[in-house]
């Protein structure tokens, strides 16, 4: 994983590439590069520029080529075209944030950062914010930077997937040297990570998961008796 | 207490299984319509008066029913008159499938006659000690007949510990509301206010059933009179002798005749066996997410405060010092290993958010609402996971916490999935009645809100339990049913293929019965702790 999340522009030189236009192209790539970090759809530009068609996609393909823009996803619209000046790298609205790739989820990223996470946690037993965020970095596991919000948003995911609890410090006990009232998070299951939350006793039973309960009654079509769940069930 | 569509379809299962379709037709119209004076009952189940009075009876002698008297309103210039009403006992109808469990709480802490004892008032309903004592005897081959005075002995050890109880007064008076409960009632929907008056009904009449609390659990085995004050033609003499005592100072003669016959009918005290389940649940509950020692403590805790709980659904117990919890701690087998700072640690173990025990003062009180609600709410997602997916569960954890209408990007964000794939899931949970949905227009743009109404969706789940228990429940006699000549097979017959089937059958039952008890325990969690 090498991105970078820093919007910075990259100075490039201004060359020949950019000098050898045409009089549209030249419209056009201004009004590229006008939009900065955000980038254009090609109908916006047809709109603002007042060029026919064909004379809009033609010299797209031109600049492309020159390398003076580039296409990007947006994430707000994947259908349509979107076009960047080179020199900038696309805001967070157009990417979707540090969690897209392409304009898809990177999921993969997403799920090493959350295991990583859990790790750290349970390795401190008891850890604030600050403090996941630290051990994140010292452990020098990831090579991406990663911002303190950035790590909360995992970590409250990690709440919702029931691996750890969000409490408020009591100052005493395992939270003895985190003041009071700060929040902090600690492991749930003793032993291992990762595990499923115990199954409930509706949810062991084939009419907890049944899909077709509202319609199911004594003597209907659907019925207990004639369930074929409960046949897969109790088939030994 | 509440009683969903469902929970009426199982509590009449369970009383057709138990007494067959003719009392369950009576109980069904209780449970359906509310409490009915007779003729009202008759005419609804269309039975003759003598089916109906009947059926009364064995539900009444069951505790499932409990009769009271009310003025009769109209006639003005009449005097007012008194008429008898039914009340179905839904609760005690749901008790009748946890009597074993019932069983294995007393045999744990008392010895074998003890059990008897409890499993007979069980079986019956409510025996008299002559009744007691010639039951006892009954099933006991030759050799050692039971004398009464170890029948009482064991009696008072139950009446004690309040396993067993006087039975409530069989046709208490009601008297009608007063003032201050009617502001209660014009509050809320019709729908709503109907509820608060049909559960504030049933409170009453139990209120005004229950004997004194000295008389409750009193151990006087000997004479109460017959009462012949209530007797109306609606009762039948045999069992229902009430235990109201005649105020009739100057008749000694009749009390020590009545000092032979003992007339005290008594019956399991169905509150304090559900006291000890929810006890124990918690305790369950605590093992599981910290330790053997902190369970130890929070044992000893309940031990030393049971006594002051004044009702089963008590939100906290009485605030206990570390000097009395470590007195109680070190009394049972397992405790005695525990040393003083092992249980000041635990304390703070439990004490440690989220707390399942609070501390004020140096003095430590359990909180069972956080404890209950808590598992509440493992069950209630176990379902959402295994139902809809890992997703779900998220979406349902996030909007069950956030307590507020949430809209879709920001669920989508902050569990990490796409917004088109969150929007389809929460469609899905909301179809099916797990989640609320509204719609905010701002300008061309509309906005979908969600939202996780607890008190709603908890009714919703504790009527799919109901659903469950009773689909369980049908497809088990219908295995037994259909594999009848397995199960009549005699020993020697079960050979080869029939074996097989045999031991499948086994596995089966064994399976059902073990996932009934289970749903069971989730039933009480939702609706008695």
């Amino acid at each position: 994983m090498s991105r970078l999340h820093g919007q910075k522009r990259k100075q490039t030189d201004s060359n020949s590439p950019a000098q050898s236009l045409t009089e549209h192209e030249r419209v056009l790539y201004n009004v590229i590069r006008s939009k900065q970090d955000m980038g254009i759809w090609t109908r916006d530009m047809k709109r603002e520029t007042n060029l026919p068609d064909n004379v809009v996609n033609k010299s797209l393909k031109v600049l492309q080529a020159k390398n003076l823009i580039k296409e990007v996803v947006n994430i707000q619209n994947k259908g349509r075209k979107h076009y960047m000046a080179m020199e900038f790298e696309p805001s967070k609205e157009i990417t979707g944030g540090a969690w897209y790739v392409d304009g898809n989820l990177d999921t993969e990223f997403i799920q090493i950062l959350k295991e990583q996470c859990t790790k750290q946690i349970y390795k401190l037993k008891v850890a604030t914010l600050e403090g996941v965020t630290d051990s994140i970095r010292r452990s020098g596991v990831l090579n991406v930077e990663l911002t303190k919000q950035q790590i909360e948003e995992i970590v409250k995911a990690l709440v919702l997937d029931d691996e750890i609890i969000e409490v408020k410090s009591n100052g005493m006990g395992e939270f003895a040297s985190i003041p009071v009232g700060k929040i902090c998070y600690k492991c749930i299951r003793k032993g291992s990570i990762g595990g499923e939350p115990k199954t409930g006793a509706m949810a062991s039973i084939p009419c907890g998961v049944c899909p077709r309960m509202r319609q199911c009654t004594p003597d209907g079509i659907i019925s207990p008796q004639t369930c074929v769940y409960y046949s897969k069930w109790l088939d030994f | 207490m509440v009683k969903t569509q469902h929970g009426i379809r199982y509590a009449v299962h369970l009383i057709t299984s138990h007494f067959g379709n003719l009392v369950a037709k009576v109980c069904e119209c209780l449970l359906r319509k509310g409490p009915l004076p007779l003729h009202t009952i008759v005419r609804y189940t269309e039975l003759s008066q003598m089916q109906v009075k009947n059926s009364l009876l064995v539900l009444i002698q069951h505790n499932c029913v409990q009769a009271y008297r009310i003025d009769e309103t109209g006639g003005s210039q009449s005097a007012p008159k008194q008429s008898t009403q039914y009340l179905a006992l839904f609760d005690n109808i749901l008790h009748r499938v946890r009597f074993s469990k019932f069983l294995a709480i007393i045999s744990q802490e008392f010895d074998k006659l003890c059990v008897d004892i409890v499993e007979g008032l069980l079986q019956h309903g409510r025996l008299t000690l002559k009744q007691i004592v010639e039951r006892a005897n009954s099933s006991h081959k030759e050799g050692n007949s039971i004398g009464v005075d170890a029948v009482q002995e064991n009696l008072h050890k139950l009446v004690m510990a309040h396993y067993v109880e006087h039975c409530p007064a069989s046709e208490p008076f009601l008297a009608s509301p007063t003032e201050e409960d009617a502001p209660a009632r014009k509050r809320g929907a019709k729908s709503a206010k109907i509820v608060i008056e049909s559960e504030a009904i049933e409170q009453r009449v139990l209120a005004a059933a229950v004997p004194m609390e000295a008389r409750r659990f009193s151990l006087v085995m000997d004479s109460e009179l017959n009462d012949d004050g209530e007797k109306d033609q609606n009762k039948s003499p045999d069992k229902h002798v009430g235990d109201k005592r005649k105020l009739v100072a100057s008749e000694p003669d009749i009390d020590s005749e009545a000092a032979e016959n003992q007339v005290v009918l008594w019956r399991a005290n169905f509150e304090e066996f559900i006291r000890r389940l929810r006890h124990k649940d918690c305790i369950e509950n605590v093992r599981a997410r910290l330790d053997d020692g902190a369970a130890i403590v929070l044992s000893a805790m309940l031990e030393a405060s049971k006594t002051e709980e004044k009702k089963v659904k008590t939100a906290s117990s009485v605030p206990l010092s570390v000097n009395s919890i470590y007195e109680e701690v070190i009394k049972s087998e397992k405790g005695r290993n525990m040393t003083f700072d092992h249980v000041r640690a635990a304390l703070v173990q439990l004490s440690s958010p989220p707390p399942f025990v609070t501390v004020a003062d140096e003095s430590y009180s359990i909180d069972f609402k956080h404890i209950i609600e808590a598992a509440q709410s493992e069950e209630v997602e176990s379902i959402v996971l295994k139902r809809y997916g890992r997703d779900a569960y998220r979406i349902f954890r996030l909007l069950s916490k956030a307590s507020r209408l949430l809209e879709t990007d920001k669920i989508s964000d902050t569990i990490f999935v796409e917004k088109k794939e969150t929007t389809k899931i929460l469609y899905k949970l909301w179809q099916d009645d797990y989640l609320l949905m509204e719609k905010l227009v701002v300008g061309t743009a509309t906005f979908l809100l969600w939202k996780v109404n607890k008190l709603v969706l908890w009714e919703h789940v504790l009527d799919e339990l109901f659903h469950a228990a009773l689909n369980l429940s049908l497809r088990v006699a219908y295995e037994l049913e259909q594999q009848k000549e397995i199960v009549n097979l005699p020993i020697d017959r079960r050979e080869g293929p029939m074996k097989d089937k045999y031991e499948k059958l086994k596995k089966m039952r064994i399976l059902m019965e073990s996932s009934q008890m289970k749903l069971d325990d989730a039933i009480m969690l939702f609706h008695d702790f």
